[in-house]
């Protein structure tokens, strides 16, 4: 006994200064913690200005282009996300503390959602200028067309590359490719995609992001001239039979393909003709069984 | 009855012995026990996917780990199915070479005949209650049916499962479009396949009909009562006193504390399968009328 009380004294000594430390951090995290806390969200100060009026407490709207709009921002949805130590400003440009006066807010929803993007991100700006989307939006002055927030959001931008975004995909185009959206999650790719696969391709790993064109420019991740080394990016040695595979048949429509159609077809009849069959003579069988009293009969 | 129960009152030492009809040997309850395990690995690995937009789905899938994790699995089972098949094509090849092509479309074989058809018209003549139920040889024409698709149907949906696992290769012979063909093969397939052991062929031949209710074990144990064989077929009993080759298929098969304890172990697997079955039908009933 007194042989292990003298080994642990040594130690023993060297214990408390360690606690004491480690209870007057936590004291300090907790005092920090207790005392931030209605102050948590680390806002830029041009953000904390903007949060003043932009608060979850502020229930007003704004109508904009026939859209009614609320005035509050989720502050820390906002703050979470990639944008989140930014100023307000960087995207609504232009906007000055107080009162917003017409000329700050004219035209605001495009700048913010499209053009204020540039400033930081011209190389997907440019891509997407020249995009089947971008051609619709700068061209042909389409609103239905997506412009950067859309796909992006406004307030919770997230890394393209994260589960969060890549789940959310698919939504995102099939507001406007609902069909396609039917087909692609009949295929492998679109099963394993709603079963929880989060590596499987899904939309913009064939068409592209920012740069998507239809199939026929020659420019197009689909096109034929790029569409095998669009495949071999996760099926290395692709060729062209390989992304000869259609990924948006739909086998019920003979539209799409004959043959694939012929064969569903086939097997449509089959099943239906062999379960017919097997489910009359089951029920016959039984039906027959119990007015014969062969149930319960005694085998041997 | 008391004809095959051999016992030995005199000497209660001695285990109760029972002389048995030996109706499968041990390949072919191996043969039946892989194809067993591998078909429902198969079925809960693959129907969470053809459909893949209900609920039951993603239970499913989570409660196996995963889709990633049922791909490895559903391989694993399809390579049990090549096995058991090449083993199975083995075994027919081996015994028609040994008998040199005699009794192929003999009465006790797999292969339909003539029978089957008159046995199919004897059958529904039964069931509307205008004749005796026919008498059957050793497999019935739901049994040969039974068999004949799981034989033909592995060579469909193997090959197709083969292509998807491989559609690097598969291309290198054929047009992408093989791929899409294969999907539709593969799924309906499935299904097809799915419906005939779980609930309208064979489930039914073993553990709904009348003479099997509520379990025929013989697939397990190999051997059943004589009296209980003479009566659920007495072509093939008869043919085999004809030809004097009922001693061929006549087993002394003891009694013991093991045989409770392997029937217990029958009684859990048909359960477990049973409700497995049970379970995906109802799943894919729901589908269809959701």
């Amino acid at each position: 006994m007194r042989g292990r009380a003298d080994a642990s004294a040594p130690r023993r000594r060297t214990r408390p200064p360690g606690l004491v430390l480690l209870l007057a951090l936590a004291l300090a995290l907790g005092v920090g913690a207790a005392t931030c806390a209605p102050v948590a969200i680390a806002l830029s100060p041009g953000a904390q200005e903007c949060a003043k009026c932009h608060n979850a407490e502020n229930p007003g709207t704004i109508s904009v282009a026939g859209e009614t709009k609320p005035l509050a921002v989720d502050l820390e949805a906002y703050e979470a996300s990639l944008h989140g130590k930014l100023d307000c400003t960087g995207c609504h440009i232009g906007f000055e503390p107080g009162p917003h006066t017409a000329k700050q807010t004219e035209g605001w929803l495009q700048t913010a959602k499209l053009e204020a993007c540039r400033n930081c991100h011209a190389d997907q700006f440019t891509m997407y200028e020249s995009s089947f989307h971008g051609t619709l939006v700068f061209d042909e002055g389409s609103t239905e067309a997506p412009v950067c927030a859309d796909c992006h959001t406004a307030h919770n931008i997230v890394a393209p590359d994260s589960p969060e975004f890549r789940r959310g995909i698919l939504d995102l185009c099939a507001r406007c490719h609902g069909g396609r959206g039917e087909t692609f999650l009949d295929s492998y790719h679109g099963k394993a995609f709603l079963l929880g696969d989060e590596e499987t391709a899904t939309c913009p790993d064939c068409h592209g992001g920012h740069e998507i064109l239809p199939e026929s420019d020659p420019a197009s991740l689909i096109s034929d001239e790029n569409r095998i080394a669009t495949c071999a990016k996760c099926h290395p040695g692709a060729n062209t039979n390989f992304a000869g595979f259609m990924v948006h048949l739909n086998p019920q429509d003979p539209r799409d393909s004959f043959t694939v159609w012929l064969f569903w077809l086939a097997y449509v009849l089959l099943i239906a003709a062999v379960f017919t069959f097997g489910g009359v003579h089951t029920a016959m069988y039984i039906y027959r069984g119990i007015k014969d009293g062969l149930y319960g009969r005694k085998h041997s | 009855m008391a004809s095959t129960v051999v016992s030995t009152p005199e000497q209660g030492a001695k285990p109760r012995t029972r002389v048995e009809y030996l109706r499968f040997n041990a390949f072919h309850r191996w043969m039946h026990f892989l194809v067993f395990v591998s078909f429902t690995v198969l079925v809960f690995t693959g129907m969470p996917l053809k459909y893949k937009d209900t609920e039951w789905a993603g239970w499913v899938m989570d409660a196996i780990g995963g889709v990633t994790a049922a791909g490895v699995y559903h391989r694993i089972a399809a390579i049990i199915t090549v096995a058991y098949w090449l083993a199975e094509v083995t075994f027919m090849i081996v015994s028609i070479v040994r008998h040199r092509g005699r009794g192929v479309f003999g009465p006790g074989s797999m292969m339909f005949n003539k029978k089957d058809l008159r046995d199919i018209a004897g059958m529904f003549a039964w069931f509307f209650g205008k004749g005796a139920k026919p008498q059957f040889d050793r497999y019935t024409y739901w049994e040969k049916f039974d068999f004949t698709s799981l034989v033909l149907g592995t060579v469909i949906i193997g090959t197709t499962g083969f292509m998807m696992w491989f559609p690097l290769e598969t291309t290198k012979v054929a047009p992408g479009i093989i791929l899409n063909i294969a999907l539709v093969i593969h799924s309906n397939e499935a299904l097809l396949a799915m419906g005939v052991i779980f609930i309208f062929v064979h489930f039914f031949s073993a553990h709904i009909k009348p003479e099997s209710f509520p379990l025929d074990k013989v697939i397990f144990t190999g051997s059943l009562p004589v009296e209980h064989y003479k009566a659920e077929r007495p072509l093939e009993y008869a043919r085999r006193v004809r030809e004097g080759t009922l001693d061929e298929v006549l087993v002394e098969r003891r009694i013991t504390w093991r045989t409770y304890v392997a029937d217990v172990l029958w009684w859990t697997f048909t359960a477990v399968a049973g409700v497995s079955a049970l379970l995906m039908s109802a799943f894919i009933i729901w589908s269809v009328f959701d």
